[in-house]
């Protein structure tokens, strides 16, 4: 943690020194970011990514104005160069900058840990030779591995200072089973270590045999399991359409069987961090719970305009001011039940077992439309495979319609980290 | 390129040159200048500045990256001491453009204006070659959507956006569609330019593999990809392998004749590279899109409403899924026909069809051709690239509405 320390605080520095006399309010925020990635072609062949991240944004009010500005580099020199660029864009706005007497951490950040390229290599081999094992018909077409760490810092102009780190290990697959779609399969863990490859490699190969052939079924409204992989993204897209929709979803029906938490601080989750994007302390917000939508994800500004509560800004990156949204999602199954329990609810439906493709979400109407494929469940038995069906529909129908959740929690990096087990659902359109 | 005596450029290519780095492919060098306008009821609300620069080299199995643009970054990447570097100078940022005082009240739909430049630089061997491109104007709508245009020409707002209250919901089944240009150019960048993509070609994954010299399309369409063309947003003036831009045919008259290729890629394919395209200092060059100019040797005077079910004026996005073969187009605006008028406005909805059927499919081209302000960014892999595209009117079926 030491050198990268050294590196936010002499960029930090540098930027308070060329804000500190200008008369203003002001915030910085630095962020390192060190990944190596590994693609693993069907060949055999690899190629290796090392990748370092360095930026410096700041925040500045005064005088009824305010402005933004983030800058790249390799030392201090960004820092300078974030903070003349902010002063730039200062335009009249009110002041965005929460007061100090807010600000504060929940914890103390983890040491910065450089991603270990040769341990990521190991584990690609690892995966690729325990894949390809036994004579499936499966072939890897690319595995991809990554890991990376980051550490943040930031400082106010009133005295505020506070550092985090975090870090997360992603294993994709790319498998080409010997007919029908190709698969792709996503695992994320906090750290390399907490990938198993003989697991990984056996959940791959089970679930890109589910559903090679067969055909696609009747369009129809049918229960459905969405296994953790098919319900992560919708999950993340709840949530945000829960943060952004411009009319409260709280007037939509809410099934009690949602509990849905963005869990800042952990421990559970992917990503916990011990302070929001403007340095509010984390905090455990309910965003879902008792059938009833909770609380709205709001910055500080924000929440000064509709009289919420402030604690829910991300800072996915240094280079976009903070924003209201989610950052570690979890849905808390209550009660978790066995996977045998959830099909045997499931009189006519569908299990949607490995995701085809990216959910598409239309953010005016808020309807989304996924691709997965599936296994037709009869009285809770499976019945027949379709390598893709397509599911449509509302969120705000997804939160009316969740009636029962799994005990098979997984953990996924999107573009929050999301934690959720199999969700079933009742009445979906399968297209 | 030009010899910029004051850029020292050449001298770093050549010191890199010196120090005879195993394996080393290449330099990449690069800085960008963002500014963003924020707006609120047709008025700037807030603007944010973003000024990036970096560098990345190429090793043979090897790509590293780092932000910043000095000498001890771009050291530590090749493993040397800054000593062994001279001094060298990339332009400096430009100030943004003055769009408050110059464009007064924007159109209420418009959520943001953003103005891009970049600048970028490939050193490989002892040569230093500099990466031209235009600067970009991108309109952030209040529904999300983006539409991407050329500096300082900003997208046109897109009179049917606003969806009425009860917009008519799609029969589902086969339609015939007709698309306006907009819809074209996404379906032939999803159809023709990326299974033309090298990686694509040799990873097994393009319907196209292994078809060069065949009519893929029953429709006599000719497609090329013209970097060349710098009014587009995809335009370059040498690729990011740094090979100088030339426009390269895809289709002739419906026959296959080409591919899009970086160096990795093009020996293989045996064709010459040029189209190498990095997302960023922080991603490797691969084969894409720049722009695609799509033309056809008899196209209808006018477009034929009257011989198709639906107009299909804008798409949010298009899909295609190499393997199975499926393209999937997300119908943002539509229009039913009858008659060859316009009806009803039609909600959202999917057209979905195989590669197969739509390589018969394609009934007829019909003027005016236009330049689209879709697909605009370009996504492969979660990298993005900025891409343009000409295309005409496309009357076709084998299509499902679903």
């Amino acid at each position: 943690m030491r050198a990268a320390a050294d590196l936010l605080l002499a960029a930090l520095h540098s930027a308070a020194e060329a804000l500190s006399g200008c008369g203003v309010r002001f915030e910085a925020f630095a962020r390192l970011g060190e990944s190596v990635h590994l693609h693993r072609e069907r060949d055999g062949s690899l190629e290796r990514r090392l990748s370092r991240e360095f930026g410096v944004a700041c925040r500045v009010a005064g005088d009824g104005r305010a402005g933004f500005a983030a800058a790249s580099g390799s030392g201090a020199r960004a820092g300078r160069d974030a903070a003349r660029a902010a002063m730039a864009t200062m335009r009249p706005a009110p002041d965005p900058l929460p007061p100090r007497s807010l600000l504060g951490s929940s914890g103390t950040a983890l040491p910065f840990q450089t991603p270990d390229l040769e341990r990521l290599a190991a584990l690609v081999e690892e995966v690729a030779g325990r894949f390809a094992a036994g004579n499936h018909g499966l072939a890897l077409v690319q595995l991809r591995g990554l890991a990376g760490s980051s550490a943040a810092a930031l400082a106010t102009g009133e005295g505020f200072h506070a550092v985090a780190s975090a870090g997360g290990a992603v294993l994709e697959l790319l498998v080409a089973p010997s007919e029908g779609p190709w698969r792709h399969f996503h695992f994320a863990a906090p750290a390399l270590a907490d990938l198993d490859p003989a697991a990984v490699a056996e959940r791959t190969r089970e679930a890109a045999l589910l559903a090679t052939r067969g055909r696609p079924p009747e369009r129809q409204l049918a229960d459905v399991i969405l296994a953790p992989a098919v319900a992560a993204p919708l999950v993340a897209a709840l949530a945000q359409r829960l943060t952004a929709a411009a009319e409260p979803l709280g007037a939509a029906r809410v099934s009690r069987a949602w509990r849905l938490v963005d869990d800042r601080p952990g421990p559970a989750g992917l990503l916990p961090l011990p302070w929001d994007g403007e340095g509010l302390p984390a905090r455990r917000i309910e965003l879902i719970a008792g059938g009833e939508v909770r609380e709205r994800l709001a910055t500080w500004a924000d929440a000064e305009r509709s009289g919420g509560a402030p604690g829910g800004a991300v800072r996915p990156s240094y280079r976009h001011p903070p924003r209201a949204g989610p950052a570690n999602l979890v849905v808390l199954p209550e009660p978790a039940l066995q996977q045998s329990e959830l099909l045997a609810r499931v009189e006519h439906g569908f299990y949607l077992a490995v995701p085809a493709g990216a959910v598409q979400v239309d953010a005016a109407s808020g309807r989304f439309e996924l691709r997965a494929a599936a296994v037709a469940v009869r009285h809770g038995k499976p019945a027949a495979a379709h390598p893709l069906v397509t599911l449509r529909g509302s969120l705000r129908r997804l939160l009316g319609a969740l009636v029962a959740a799994g005990g098979d929690s997984e953990s996924f990096s999107l573009a929050c980290a999301v934690t959720t087990p199999s969700l079933l659902f009742r009445r979906l359109e399968i297209a | 390129m030009e010899r910029d005596e004051r850029s020292g450029l050449f001298e770093l290519a050549a010191a890199v040159a010196r120090e005879r780095i195993a394996g080393l492919v290449d330099v990449y060098l690069e800085r960008r200048a963002e500014a963003f306008w924020r707006l609120a009821a047709g008025r700037v609300v807030a603007r944010e500045t973003l000024l990036r620069e970096g560098a990345a080299v190429r090793r043979a199995g090897v790509f590293a990256s780092s932000d910043g643009l000095d000498r001890p970054a771009l050291a530590g990447l090749l493993g040397i001491t800054s000593r062994a570097l001279p001094a060298f100078a990339a332009p400096r940022f430009p100030e943004a453009p003055m769009l408050e005082e110059t464009a007064g009240a924007f159109p209420t739909a418009w959520s943001g204006v953003r103005w891009r430049w970049s600048w970028a630089a490939v050193l490989a061997g002892r040569s230093a070659v500099t990466v031209a491109r235009p600067e970009l104007a991108e309109v952030t709508f209040c529904d999300g959507r983006r539409a991407l245009a050329c500096w300082p020409a900003l997208p046109a707002p897109d009179s049917d956006a606003r969806p009425p209250a009860a917009p008519t919901v799609a029969r589902p089944g086969p339609t015939r569609a007709l698309l306006a240009p907009a819809a074209a150019a996404v379906l032939v960048h999803e159809l023709i330019g990326h299974p033309l993509e090298g990686d694509l070609l040799l990873r097994g994954g393009s319907p196209w593999a292994g078809r060069g010299g065949q009519r893929i399309l029953h429709a006599a369409l000719s497609v090329a990809d013209d970097p060349t063309r710098g009014d587009l947003p995809g335009g370059f003036s040498a690729d990011d392998e740094g090979a100088a831009a030339a426009p390269r045919p895809l289709l002739a008259g419906g026959v296959l004749v080409g591919a899009l290729a970086d160096r990795r890629t093009a020996e293989a394919l045996g064709v010459r590279p040029g189209n190498a395209r990095r997302a960023g200092v922080h991603a490797p060059p691969r084969p894409r899109i720049s722009n695609l100019i799509v033309e056809a040797a008899a196209a209808l005077p006018q477009p034929p409403r009257g011989d198709a079910a639906v107009e299909v004026v804008s798409v949010s996005s298009g899909t295609l899924e190499p393997a199975s073969g499926a393209v999937l187009l997300h119908v943002r605006t539509a229009f039913a026909l009858r008659g060859g008028s316009r009806r009803q406005r039609l909600a959202p909805f999917t057209l979905v069809g195989t590669v197969a059927r739509l390589a018969r499919g394609i009934l007829a081209a019909a003027e005016p051709a236009a330049a689209a302000p879709e697909p605009g960014w370009c996504g492969k892999d979660g990298e993005f690239v900025p891409t343009g595209a000409v295309a005409p009117w496309l009357l076709l079926e084998g299509m499902e509405i679903r």
